[in-house]
């Protein structure tokens, strides 16, 4: 488990300094797009909310982008 | 991270403010007093109805008002109520014959020939919950929240936070956060023993604790292009087992049936999880990608796809198919049944949702605003349909006919109401 | 709760966390670079709603230059502020000159429509001058003093704030 949880680690280690190491750069200016609501890891929070609950309910696993997803007898 | 809901306006300023508050990656939190005639607080009403087939069946109506402060913060508290009906599988094995037997709480439940078992319920949960988020300069926000829920045999209360920071010329944005809750499981008619024939060993509450972590970084990496990283632990312990769940013991050569224990869980379990996603914006339609591996001490281990595609047909209105994979392993305990006169496991469970398991979701999001009321519209429609190991290689006997894991289909339906005023 | 073995697990996760910081840390240098306060302010000449826009001829005037666009929300509110700041200070010699950096036209528009500000608004969809002022954010605001140099620049805009800008609007109009 420890080690699972070691090698997963490492691999988010990787990953952030892919994300870091990218030279991409966007200019304050040049982020009209980004900006929109649309552009968001989750633009309808409130019926991801509801999607996590039956999922947490109906599934084994929980996780996201909020670690939440308890908080229910329903699993 | 709750806060946006709806294509709005151009002209509400509120909804660009909880945007940029909840994606703090691009403009500025410390957003200053909003012109005199723009909104400040926002009411949100969901429901959704959800149904499934031959089971359960759930109406839950969801109210949520946000306030936001002169000074960039802001508060929110939601309330929610759930109200459950139908019945779910005990976790026994069919068998030839109609099974009767007495639930926990006297009721008498007879359950068809070859058919899996099924226990009736009826539950009412209501959920209050409360979000304060305040900027901290330019760059960096903080967010305090709180639940408390309370169903016939479940309560929850906790409470979390997070901190979010900008960096990089704010290309990169990082979290962390964590949070509690201190739960209780009172089962109606009492605790039952694990894997006992249901031996009442106390009336009281069990507790249960959970805890976890979480770690976030998203990046831009173009005008159009945004991925991220979030990993997530969270620790439980205490009380873990489904007091109702049952584990039919059968004959070690027909199959059959002949008494059935319940369940009995480890009462510690640490989950964990990776979540890779991408936003990317076409011409103006926009791609959401994401993939989660999740594992754990139960020995679970999960891959969820998700895909969603919104197509923006104005600047109102938009249609948003979704499609989602989940696959997951069994808990290392999960058995379909145990065998008669076999030693006892340590821990035991039938429940399908700790079996093999594939779930499939097709559906559809459509956003939109209706002529001159205020506000906007969301109405969702999905269909799941999951699908266990019906014939596992271990099943014997009778169990061999019998299809122990039938496929679920079930339909949920969301309408969504936000207005700014 | 968390015990000490469960924070042994949690190590892996802790020592990204570090590095992260460690790597965020030795990189922000690298992006350090932003208009030097008392340097020249770069010339630029740009089309408004009227006459074209040289920063060269004000000379002799103190000019806030601000970098704005349409969907940024804290510019939204800047533009009320900027509209007292020139009632208050234009005839001290103030001048403020709003850059628009959108890249579509009818959107900056849509957003005069609303504001009718009482200052100049220039257009510089390319975003040639941002990239000379080096504009870390938006809005970014600098004020130029009488003889050409940048004396003060701000990034955001927050009105809790927004005094201290204003003080250093009346220094650069009181030499």
């Amino acid at each position: 488990m420890i080690r699972t949880a070691r090698q997963i680690g490492r691999a988010m280690a990787g990953l952030i300094l892919l994300l870091l190491a990218g030279c991409a750069t966007v200019q304050p200016w040049d982020r009209d797009i980004l900006a929109e609501k649309k552009m968001s890891f989750n633009p309808s929070p409130m019926l991801q909310a509801i999607d996590d609950h039956i999922y947490f309910s109906k599934e084994a696993s929980m996780g996201g982008i909020d670690a939440g997803g308890g908080g229910c007898g329903c699993n | 991270m709750r806060l946006q809901l709806e294509p709005a306006k151009p002209a509400s300023a509120l909804r660009d403010i909880l945007h940029t508050a909840a994606l703090a990656l691009l403009l500025v939190p410390g957003a200053a007093k909003a012109a005199d005639t723009d909104p400040t607080d926002r009411i949100d009403f969901t429901t959704l109805l959800y149904g499934e087939q031959s089971r359960t069946q759930i109406f839950e109506p969801v109210v949520r008002f946000t306030h936001l402060m002169s000074d960039g913060q802001w508060v929110s508290g939601q309330l929610g109520i759930d109200v459950i009906t139908g019945s779910s599988p005990t976790g026994a094995l069919p068998s030839g014959i109609v099974q009767t037997r007495t639930s926990a709480s006297g009721r008498t439940i007879t359950s068809p020939a070859g058919q899996i078992p099924m226990a009736p319920f009826k539950d009412r949960r209501v959920s209050l919950d409360g979000q304060w988020q305040r900027p901290w300069g330019r760059l960096v926000s903080s967010t305090l929240g709180g639940h408390f829920s309370r169903e016939k045999d479940y309560q929850s209360f906790g409470v979390d936070g997070k901190f979010s920071t900008d960096l990089m010329h704010r290309l990169l944005n990082i979290t962390i956060g964590g949070g509690v809750s201190r739960d209780s499981v009172f089962p109606v008619g009492g605790t039952p023993a694990g894997l006992s024939a249901g031996t009442i060993i106390h009336t009281g509450s069990n507790a249960k604790n959970v805890s976890n972590v979480l770690l976030g970084a998203s990046r831009i990496l173009s005008r159009v292009w945004m991925v991220s990283v979030n990993g997530t632990r969270t620790f439980e312990s205490g009380y873990l087992t489904e007091p109702y769940k049952l584990i039919t013991v059968e004959n070690r050569v027909t199959g059959a049936p002949v008494s059935s224990l319940t369940d009995k869980r480890p009462s510690t379990r640490d989950r964990s999880s990776v979540l890779l996603s991408s936003v990317y914006h076409l011409t103006d339609d926009v791609v959401y990608t994401s993939y989660r591996y999740y594992w754990d001490t139960w020995n679970v281990r999960s891959h969820t796809i998700d895909l969603k595609y919104r197509r923006v047909l104005d600047a109102d209105t938009y249609v948003e198919p979704l499609l989602r994979y989940y696959q997951q392993s069994s808990a290392s305990f999960y058995t379909v049944g145990l065998i008669q006169g076999a030693p006892l496991p340590e821990y035991g469970t039938s429940d399908y949702r700790l079996g093999k398991l594939r779930t499939i979701t097709v559906g559809g999001t459509f956003g939109f605003r209706a002529g001159d009321v205020p506000g906007s519209f969301t109405v969702r429609g999905q269909y799941m349909r999951q699908a266990g190991d019906g014939s596992p290689p271990n099943a014997i006997g009778i169990q061999r006919n019998f299809d122990l894991s039938p496929s679920i289909s079930i339909f949920s339906a969301v309408v969504g109401y936000t207005f700014d005023y | 709760m968390i015990d000490r073995e469960k924070l042994h697990d949690l190590m892996p996760l802790r020592r990204v966390f570090f590095l992260v910081l460690f790597l965020i840390g030795s990189s922000q240098s690298l992006f350090a670079a932003r208009a030097r306060d008392h340097a020249i302010a770069p010339d630029f000449t740009l089309p408004t709603t009227s006459v074209p826009f040289s920063l060269a001829d004000y000379r002799g005037k103190v000019v806030l230059v601000d970098f704005w666009a349409s969907w940024c929300i804290p510019c939204r509110q800047s533009f009320p502020w900027m509209g007292s700041m020139i009632e208050r200070y234009s005839a001290q010699g103030l001048v403020i000159v709003a850059i628009n950096l959108d890249k579509k036209r009818e959107a900056a528009d849509e957003f005069l429509q609303t504001f009718h500000p009482p200052f100049i608004v220039a257009f510089d969809p390319a975003g040639k001058t941002a990239e000379a002022f080096h504009v870390d954010a938006m809005p970014s605001s600098f004020i130029v003093s009488r003889t050409g140099a940048i004396v003060y620049s701000h990034q955001g805009f927050e009105r809790a704030k927004a005094n201290t800008v204003e003080d250093q609007i009346k220094e650069a109009l009181s030499r």
